[in-house]
C-alpha cells in the first residue's frame, strides 16, 4: 500500500475517521474507496459509506479477491447496523469463505460475528449458536473477542442461562476496555445493566412481582408450573406444552393459571379468548369444546376442573403455578420489544425479526407513534423507526479497514 | 529471464508494531517505518534497539548520514542522532508512493499502483526520469548495481531485479502465496530484508548471485 492509505488507515485504527478521510478525501482509487467508505460509516453516513464500498470492491477487481471480500464484509457490517437485515447473507457467506481460504483469518472471524449477530437478530438462535460454536475466540485481538463475547452473551440471555451471559459479559468488559472502543464499552455495559433489569412479571396468586433474568432462570428450573407468555408455551422444568399456534387455548390456560388455586367464570374465559362481551349458548358450547382441546395439550401437565360458576387448573404434582408475562403490556409488545434495542429498524427488517407481514406490521407502527411509543424518520423505503427518546445511536461498527496487505 | 521461487531465511516478529512499511539498513542495522516511528533492530540477534519517533507511512532510505522518510504526502529527512526532520520535499506520488531507497545521490521512489519508479533529486524532489514496472510497486533497493524492486499484485508478491534503464525485468523470485511484501532493502550482500504490512514482520530473503 501506499504513504497516504497508510496514514489513513492508521488515524482510522485510532478512531479519527475525519483525519482519516483528510487524507484520500479526493482520492478514487480502489484502497482509497474503500477507507473513505469505511471512515464514512464511522461517522454515520450509512448510505454513503455502502456506496464507497461498493464502488472499491469493483475497482479492486476480481484478482484482488481478498481486498474485495473485506469490502463486502465491511458493507455487510453497515448493512447489519442500519437494520438491514434484507441485505443478502449468501453474500456474506462467499466473503468468508475467500478470506479463510487466502488465511485472513481475523476478518473471517469477523464475517463469521457478523453472521451470527444477524442470526441472532431474526432470532434464529440454534443456527447462531452453531456459527458460534465454530469460531475459536482465543487468538482474537481484543474488539473481536468482545464482539465474540457478546455474542455468547446474547445467546445465553435468550435461552435463560443467566451465568454463562454474566461470564460472557464480563470478558467482553475487559476485551472492550483493552480495545478501548468507547461504543464498545457502552455496549457491553448495556447489556451487563440488562441483567440487573426486570426481564419479566410474575403473576401468581394474584399478585405481582418483577423479576430479573436470573430469577426467571430460577423459576424455570423450580416445580412450578409456568405459563410464558414469551413463549406462549406451559412448562414444568423440562416438560413443556407449546401452544404458540393456539392463540385461544393459549389465553385460556394463562385466565386459568392467573386465578389459581381459584377457579374462573365462564363469562370471563369467554371474555378474554374469544373477546365478546356477553356470553350467550354458542359461546358456551365453544367454550367446552376449546376447555377439552386444552384438557388434551396439558394431560402430562395438570388437569382442568369443573367448578360450580366455571373452570379451575389442577396441577398434577404440587407446587405454585405463575403466569411469566412481559414487563409491559401493551399492545403490540413483540414490535415494542426489537425496537427497546435503541436501533433503527426498517419495518420490513422488524417483519423478517417477527415472521409476520410487512403490512400488518407497519399498521402497528403507525399505532405506536400515535401513542408516541415510536417515532420514524426518512420516507419510502429509507424509512426507520425507533424509540424515543433517543438522540442519534451508538453502533459496534468495528470494521476492520480492508487494507491491502503489501 | 531466469525466475525461482524466494528462499526466506529469516523472520523477525514485530507484533507490537502497528504495520511495517519502508525497511532501510545503515550498514550495521535495519530500520523499519512503523506508522509513527521508526525502529532499528539487529539482523542478527533480532532484538529491538532503539526508535525515533517521527510519522512514516511508507518507504525509508539511507544515504549514509540521514534517513529519508515519506509521510502522507512528504518525504522527510531525518537526522539519526537527534531524530529531527530536517527538511522536507514533496513526494512524487504526492501520497501514492510506497517504497523508496538511495543510490549515488538520487532517491528512487516506487509509485504503488501507477506501478511506476521515479528517480528523483533529494534536494527539490523534481523527477528527473520514470521506469514503468507492468506490476504495483511496492518497496525498491539498489544493492551491487542492481535495482530490485517488490510487488503486490492480485494478492501475490515477487522480487523483481531491472534494468534501470529500461524497467525490464531480468529476474523474478516468487514469494509463497498471500505472503505480501511492502519495503525492501539489501544488507548489500545475501540478504534482502522485506517488510510485510500489516503482518507485522520482516522476512529475510536470499538474494541469488
Amino acid at each position: 500500500m501506499d504513504s497516504l492509505i497508510t496514514a489513513a488507515a492508521l488515524a482510522l485504527a485510532a478512531g479519527d475517521p475525519l483525519g482519516a478521510l483528510d487524507r484520500v478525501a479526493l482520492r478514487e482509487d480502489a484502497p482509497a474507496l474503500a477507507l473513505r467508505g469505511i471512515a464514512m460509516a464511522q461517522l454515520g453516513e450509512f448510505d454513503r459509506a455502502k456506496a464507497l464500498l461498493r464502488r472499491a470492491a469493483r475497482a479492486f477487481g476480481p484478482k484482488e479477491a481478498v481486498a474485495r471480500a473485506r469490502c463486502v464484509v465491511a458493507e455487510a457490517e453497515i448493512a447489519l447496523v442500519s437494520r438491514d437485515l434484507g441485505w443478502p447473507a449468501k453474500t456474506l457467506d462467499s466473503a468468508r469463505a475467500t478470506l479463510e481460504k487466502h488465511g485472513d483469518r481475523l476478518n473471517a472471524a469477523h464475517a463469521g460475528h457478523l453472521k451470527v449477530r444477524r442470526l441472532l437478530l431474526i432470532g434464529r438462535l440454534d443456527e447462531a449458536e452453531q456459527v458460534l460454536a465454530e469460531l475459536d475466540p482465543a487468538p482474537l485481538p481484543p474488539a473481536a473477542r468482545a464482539a465474540h463475547e457478546l455474542a455468547v452473551a446474547g445467546i445465553a440471555m435468550r435461552r435463560l442461562k443467566t451465568r454463562t451471559a454474566r461470564t460472557a459479559l464480563e470478558w467482553a468488559r475487559h476485551a472492550a476496555r483493552q480495545a478501548g472502543i468507547p461504543g464498545l464499552m457502552a455496549e457491553v455495559d448495556t447489556a451487563l445493566l440488562a441483567l440487573d433489569t426486570p426481564a419479566a412479571r410474575l403473576i401468581a396468586q394474584g399478585e405481582e412481582r418483577p423479576l430479573l433474568l436470573a430469577e426467571v432462570e430460577a423459576l424455570q428450573a423450580s416445580p412450578a408450573l409456568v405459563v410464558d407468555t414469551f413463549r406462549y408455551a406451559v412448562r414444568r422444568q423440562e416438560a413443556t406444552v407449546s401452544l404458540a399456534t393456539r392463540p385461544v387455548l393459549f389465553a385460556l390456560v394463562r385466565a386459568l393459571a392467573e386465578a389459581w388455586p381459584g377457579d374462573v367464570s365462564r363469562a370471563t374465559l369467554i371474555a378474554q379468548a374469544f373477546g365478546g362481551k356477553h356470553a350467550d349458548e354458542s359461546h358456551r358450547a365453544r367454550l367446552r369444546v376449546e376447555i377439552g382441546r386444552l384438557r388434551a395439550e396439558l394431560r402430562t401437565l395438570a388437569d382442568i376442573n369443573a367448578t360450580s360458576r366455571g373452570f379451575a387448573l389442577a396441577p398434577h404434582q404440587p407446587g405454585a403455578v405463575a403466569v411469566l408475562a412481559r414487563p409491559i403490556e401493551v399492545r403490540h409488545a413483540s414490535v415494542l420489544a426489537l425496537l427497546a434495542d435503541g436501533e433503527a429498524w426498517a419495518s420490513s427488517a422488524l417483519a423478517l425479526a417477527l415472521g409476520a407481514g410487512q403490512r400488518s406490521v407497519q399498521r402497528a407502527l403507525e399505532q405506536l407513534v400515535e401513542s408516541g411509543k415510536v417515532q420514524s424518520f426518512g420516507h419510502g423505503r429509507a424509512r426507520r423507526w425507533m424509540t424515543p427518546p433517543v438522540a442519534g445511536f451508538t453502533t459496534t461498527l468495528l470494521l476492520p479497514a480492508p487494507l491491502p496487505n503489501g | 529471464m531466469k525466475h525461482s521461487a524466494a528462499e526466506i531465511l529469516r523472520e523477525y516478529p514485530f507484533p507490537e508494531a502497528e504495520t511495517v512499511a519502508g525497511v532501510s539498513f545503515d550498514g550495521k542495522n535495519v530500520w523499519f517505518a512503523a506508522g509513527d516511528r521508526l525502529n532499528a533492530f539487529d539482523p542478527e540477534t533480532g532484538k529491538t534497539l532503539r526508535s525515533i519517533d517521527v510519522a512514516a507511512h511508507a518507504g525509508t532510505a539511507y544515504d549514509g548520514r540521514h534517513f529519508y522518510q515519506i509521510a502522507g504526502d512528504l518525504i522527510q529527512k531525518i537526522d539519526p542522532d537527534t531524530g529531527k526532520v530536517l527538511s522536507t520535499i514533496p513526494s512524487p506520488g504526492g501520497g501514492r508512493d510506497s517504497g523508496m531507497t538511495w543510490a549515488e545521490g538520487k532517491l528512487w521512489v516506487g509509485q504503488y499502483r501507477e506501478r511506476k519508479i521515479h528517480q528523483i533529486d533529494p534536494e527539490t524532489g523534481a523527477i528527473l526520469r520514470t521506469i514503468e514496472s507492468n506490476r504495483f510497486v511496492t518497496g525498491v533497493t539498489w544493492v551491487d548495481g542492481e535495482l530490485w524492486h517488490a510487488t503486490w499484485e492480485s494478492e501475490q508478491s515477487d522480487l523483481r531485479r531491472v534494468d534501470p534503464q529500461t524497467g525490464k525485468v531480468l529476474e523474478t523470485l516468487d514469494m509463497p502465496a498471500g505472503m505480501g511484501i511492502s519495503g525492501l532493502e539489501s544488507d548489500g550482500g545475501d540478504r534482502l530484508f522485506c517488510g510485510s504490512g500489516n503482518a507485522r514482520v520482516i522476512r529475510a530473503v536470499r538474494r541469488p548471485r
